[in-house]
């Protein structure tokens, strides 16, 4: 176990030195300039672009380039091009504001679209499998901020209650209490926004999964057993469906830095992945490269997580 | 069994706890309305958030907004686009002029002593003069000789070796003007005579410690000593009693240590080159700034509306401080690394109160502020980057001001709550050749492109009518703008007669030949921007009707500006210049610069065009200025080195309940809105107020 652990973070140490790199290189490939340069502005002179180069390191070969960046960003050193705040603190904020939106989100699809999918497959073919299919596709099909519209429009028109933002704006001087319930109010659409896709799309797996376990004959066994039908289909037939989701649960740990782009930019969540976007907007290298490090090992982590659940869930399979 | 429970349960509980709190929330009627509160402060939406809150520093929009809240400069512009006063009381402007003498008969000490001699007895007696060199002689305040001196200097020659030069610095006249002159010297020629100021051999009175040879001895001896020398000089009187947010006094000390922090080459100032020109900046007492310049440089004065930093918080003493507080390396942390500029302090109308990132700014009124603390008592900036819900936001009251879209104003138009306001905005859309490649080489084919463009139709069609036509360089709204200069006709048929006349005749195919060369090429602009994806169609199918074989692309704004405008490869262009008040059009139309990476990328030149470029920015007095303006626009408009075609026009909305209140002594008026000269509406925004109800004015 622990051999397999040691040679299992090699390779993945090895592999995120490969992602820098080829990260490192792509950003350097697409052009344009950091946002606080501006080339058509006439009161940047050609001296003073050289200037700013210079002071991002931007003159000097690749390679040397890579070092240096990474050099800071381990020293905690590397700032914003765009408003030179520490990469690390800027990122550390908005993780904290992603964090309940992740959470909250991840808590709801990973929970909803078992029985959703569950039931479907038993019900195959039925009201309910259609219905839910139904929903499903058109939740996969239509694109998210749509739907984000639709429901701002209907909430505020009918309920007259501010959405926008991580709380009501002007409300800092509150009862505590209502304050927490404010906070809780406006996670609650994005929250719900966020996990409606990937309750539809994880119930779709689900129920395919189960048609392929529910007719298994072990199955059939327990059922012959005379064990209550919720046993059956919760304990013997999910447990053994179970396991290729434990790939996907490895993922979902990326999602927090990219997975709501959109979302967080309709609802002006200041979240890590409308910085993200505005990074790349305004070429923010550093914030760029430092995302993508971190997604990078949260990818790495995911896997090296499943990796462990699958040995744990699945006595065929020994890590060695 | 507990797993479905809970897989449906829990899910269910955190649904119907986040649920449950829109009980708590506050509604958009208790927020806006119930909220006496909310009626003091004003809110302004925008798309994204500041990025550096240091006049210095900054270049973006939404930085430089709440910048002009919170800091002051010591003059601003008034509703019709002059200079007024703000930190500074008055301000005048002198010159210091200075030229060295050739070596008369008795040395240049004696020569010295002659011309000084000569040029008071004609300033005491300048009958026979012509009436020019007469008001420049009587614009001589005082004569005066400065000694000849020695002087050593470390420079760095052509190719970049550290050089040491020993000057023998000879007597030099030195005038004290009531006012700038640009052309002084061409004047006392008349007095002196002919070509007496090139008499002057700087390399005679240089010594270079290694041989230089002679061409490089001259051009580093003409740069040392110059024979004729413009000093313009500003002073500078502050108001008294001026304080900064944290309480400390504004002083001319502030004023300066500005200006330095710009030029400090560690700060990386994007405004650096308009403060390159200054000299120095002397204190004679606390509230006195005496700029003092290299050279004329008219666009200097302007430049002054720069937001003014409080010394005390950033001069070397407190960034050392703050660097070892925060555990940082002191001799690597500069302004740009200070706190500062995340808690700006000034002393504009607004002091800085809070930042949370891509959140919200919060300014609060400063009650100190010199011309009395504004109506509003909170300033906030919300940052809300998507334009659809700024617009719900706005609908809800919870926003006082947004980035609207034309569109968006026409839904609105007959709504009795809302006021709303337009005006052209300060940049224009042109579409711009590649002067150096042929056909664009001659005149007569630009003018016939313009007049082939219907322009009118592109603002009905593409723009919903909000843009105006505009026929030259400058914001129509200024008085630069030569309203004399009309804008191309659209007149296909004078433009086949045009293209004819440059030898671009019809051939079989019914497209435009000549010399058996086709009349081809490219028309780009940068993707993204639906408006010029637009023209570009338009415009293609409009030269296509004259026979012109037009093909059109669309290029990534990066890629754009790297590989075509700045390498100077493309044909024609649509592009658009976003402009300022200043009349500076060197950058953009100046022969000089017209290389790869400079922004006259289209090749423009015209002796007269650069004359007047530089006489403009030469020029101090404002009517002399305009005229030079409009002269300048006459020839571009002339040369047709682009197609000028519109100046968009910026929209925005208010709450018809905010007006202009006006105190006189007890006595409280209020009057609605109204847009200055120049279509700033925002113009009085300190006396803004937001009244419960919506008010109704007799004039209405």
């Amino acid at each position: 176990m622990t051999e397999f652990l040691i040679r299992s973070l090699r390779r993945k140490l090895f592999t995120l030195f490969l992602v820098t790199v080829v990260s490192f290189l792509i950003i350097h490939l697409a052009p344009g300039e950091p946002a606080q340069v501006d080339p058509l502005n006439p009161k940047f002179t050609p001296e003073m672009v050289e200037r700013f180069r210079r002071a991002f390191h931007l003159d000097r070969p690749l390679p040397v380039q890579y070092v240096l960046f990474y050099r800071d960003l381990f020293t905690g050193r590397s700032v914003s091009w765009k408003d030179n705040q520490p990469v690390l603190e800027k990122i550390g904020e908005r993780f904290l504001n992603s964090l309940p939106l992740f959470a909250v989100g991840t808590l709801l699809t990973w929970t909803l679209a078992f029985p959703l999918g569950i039931h479907a497959a038993v019900r195959r073919g039925g009201f309910f499998d259609r219905g839910t299919a139904f929903f499903a596709y058109v939740l996969i099909s239509l694109p998210g901020f749509f739907f984000a519209y639709l429901l701002i429009l209907l909430v505020v028109n009918t309920l007259a209650v501010p959405v926008l933002g991580m709380q009501t704006y002007g409300f800092e001087n509150a009862p505590a209490l209502h304050r927490l319930n404010d906070r809780l109010w406006h996670l609650l659409l994005p929250a719900l926004l966020g996990s409606a896709t990937g309750i539809a799309v994880l119930s779709r797996y689900v129920r395919s999964q189960m048609l392929e376990v529910i007719h298994q004959d072990y199955v059939r066994t327990a059922r012959a057993k005379g064990l209550p039908e919720e046993t059956v289909l919760y304990k013997h037939a999910l447990r053994n469906a179970l396991l290729p989701f434990l790939t996907m649960f490895g993922l979902i740990l990326p999602g927090l830095v990219g997975g709501s782009v959109i979302i967080e930019s309709i609802f002006s969540w200041p979240g890590l992945g409308r910085m993200a976007y505005e990074a790349i907007l305004a070429r923010d290298y550093p914030v760029i490269l430092t995302l993508n490090f971190i997604a990078a090992v949260l990818v790495l982590l995911g896997t090296l997580l499943s990796d462990l659940l699958y040995a744990a869930a699945d006595p065929r399979i020994r890590l060695a | 069994m507990g797993t479905r429970r809970i897989l449906i349960g829990l899910p269910l509980a955190v649904s119907a706890l986040l649920l449950q709190s829109v009980f708590w929330v506050p509604t958009y009627e208790e927020q806006a309305r119930g909220n006496p509160a909310r009626l003091e402060e004003f809110i302004q939406a925008s798309i994204g958030d500041a990025a550096v809150l240091n006049p210095i520093l900054s270049s973006d929009a939404a930085s430089a907004e709440i910048e002009q809240l919170v800091f002051e400069g010591l003059l601003d512009r008034d509703e019709h686009l002059r200079l007024r006063g703000k930190l500074a009381e008055s301000w005048s402007v002198r010159e210091e002029a200075f030229f060295h003498v050739p070596a008369g008969q008795g040395g240049q000490a004696n020569e010295a002593v002659r011309v000084a001699a000569l040029l008071r007895e004609r300033r005491a007696r300048p009958e026979g003069l012509p009436p020019a060199v007469q008001a420049a002689v009587a614009n001589i305040e005082e004569i005066a000789i400065e000694p000849p001196r020695r002087e050593t200097r470390e420079i760095t020659d052509a190719s970049g070796q550290p050089l040491r030069l020993h000057l023998s610095v000879p007597p030099r006249i030195r005038l004290l003007l009531a006012r700038v002159d640009p052309e002084l010297f061409a004047h006392l020629e008349a007095v002196l005579g002919e070509g007496y100021f090139l008499r002057f051999r700087p390399e005679e009175h240089l010594e270079a410690e290694r041989p230089l040879p002679e061409e490089e001895k001259r051009r580093i001896a003409g740069e040392a000593l110059p024979p004729v020398e413009h000093n313009p000089v500003i002073e500078f009187r502050l108001r008294p009693g001026l304080t900064f947010h944290d309480g400390r006094p504004l002083t001319a000390e502030d004023v300066r240590f500005t200006w330095q922090a710009v030029m400090d080459p560690r700060n990386l100032s994007p405004r650096a080159s308009d403060f390159e020109p200054v000299k120095e900046v002397r204190l004679p007492d606390p509230l006195t700034a005496v700029v003092v310049y290299k050279r004329l440089h008219a666009p200097a004065l302007a430049s002054w509306t720069l937001g003014i930093l409080p010394r005390h918080l950033l001069d070397e003493t407190a960034l050392r401080a703050e660097a070892i507080a925060s555990g940082k390396d002191p001799a690597a942390f500069g302004i740009r690394q200070s706190r500062f500029n995340r808690r700006p302090v000034g002393c504009g109308p607004f002091a800085f109160r809070e930042w949370k990132s891509d959140r919200h700014i919060r300014l609060e009124r400063f009650a100190g502020y010199f011309e009395g603390p504004p109506e509003y008592r909170r300033f906030s900036f919300r940052v809300i980057p998507d334009l659809l819900t700024q617009e719900m936001e706005f609908y809800a009251g919870t926003i006082d001001a947004y980035a609207v879209q034309p569109h968006q104003v026409a839904r609105l138009a007959g709504d009795p709550r809302f006021q709303h306001f337009s005006g052209t905005s300060f940049a224009y859309t042109y579409i711009g050749y590649n002067l150096r490649r042929p056909p664009f080489d001659d005149p007569r084919v630009r003018r016939a492109l313009g007049l082939a463009v219907p322009v009118d139709r592109i603002i009905e069609a593409v723009l919903y009518g909000q843009a105006e036509r505009t026929s030259g360089p400058f914001p129509r709204q200024t008085p630069f703008y030569n309203p004399e200069v009309e804008p191309l006709p659209h007149d296909p048929e004078a433009a086949r007669r045009l293209l004819e006349e440059a030898g671009w005749r019809p051939g079989p195919e019914g497209l435009l030949e000549k010399d058996g060369r086709r009349l081809r090429f490219t028309l780009i602009t940068n993707s993204g921007n639906d408006v010029r994806k637009s023209i570009l169609t338009i415009v293609q199918d409009a030269w296509k009707r004259l026979g012109v074989e037009v093909r059109t692309d669309l290029v990534e704004w990066a890629v754009f500006i790297r590989e075509r405008i700045h390498r100077l490869d493309f044909d024609a262009v649509v592009l658009g210049w976003s402009m300022g008040v200043e009349p500076d059009l060197h950058p953009i139309w100046h022969s000089s610069q017209t290389g790869p990476h400079q922004l006259n990328f289209i090749g423009y030149g015209h002796p007269e065009a650069d004359a007047l470029i530089t006489r403009i920015r030469e020029e101090y007095d404002p009517e002399r200025q305009i005229a030079l303006c409009r002269k300048l626009h006459a020839r571009i408009a002339a040369d047709q080195p682009v197609t000028f075609l519109y100046a968009g026009r910026w929209t925005a909305v208010l709450d018809r309940r905010i007006v202009i209140r006006e105190r006189r002594g007890d006595e409280i008026r209020h009057r609605p809105i109204e847009p200055t000269a120049t279509g700033n509406y925002r113009y009085h925004f300190n006396r803004w107020v937001k009244l419960a109800e919506r008010p109704v004015f007799a004039v209405e």
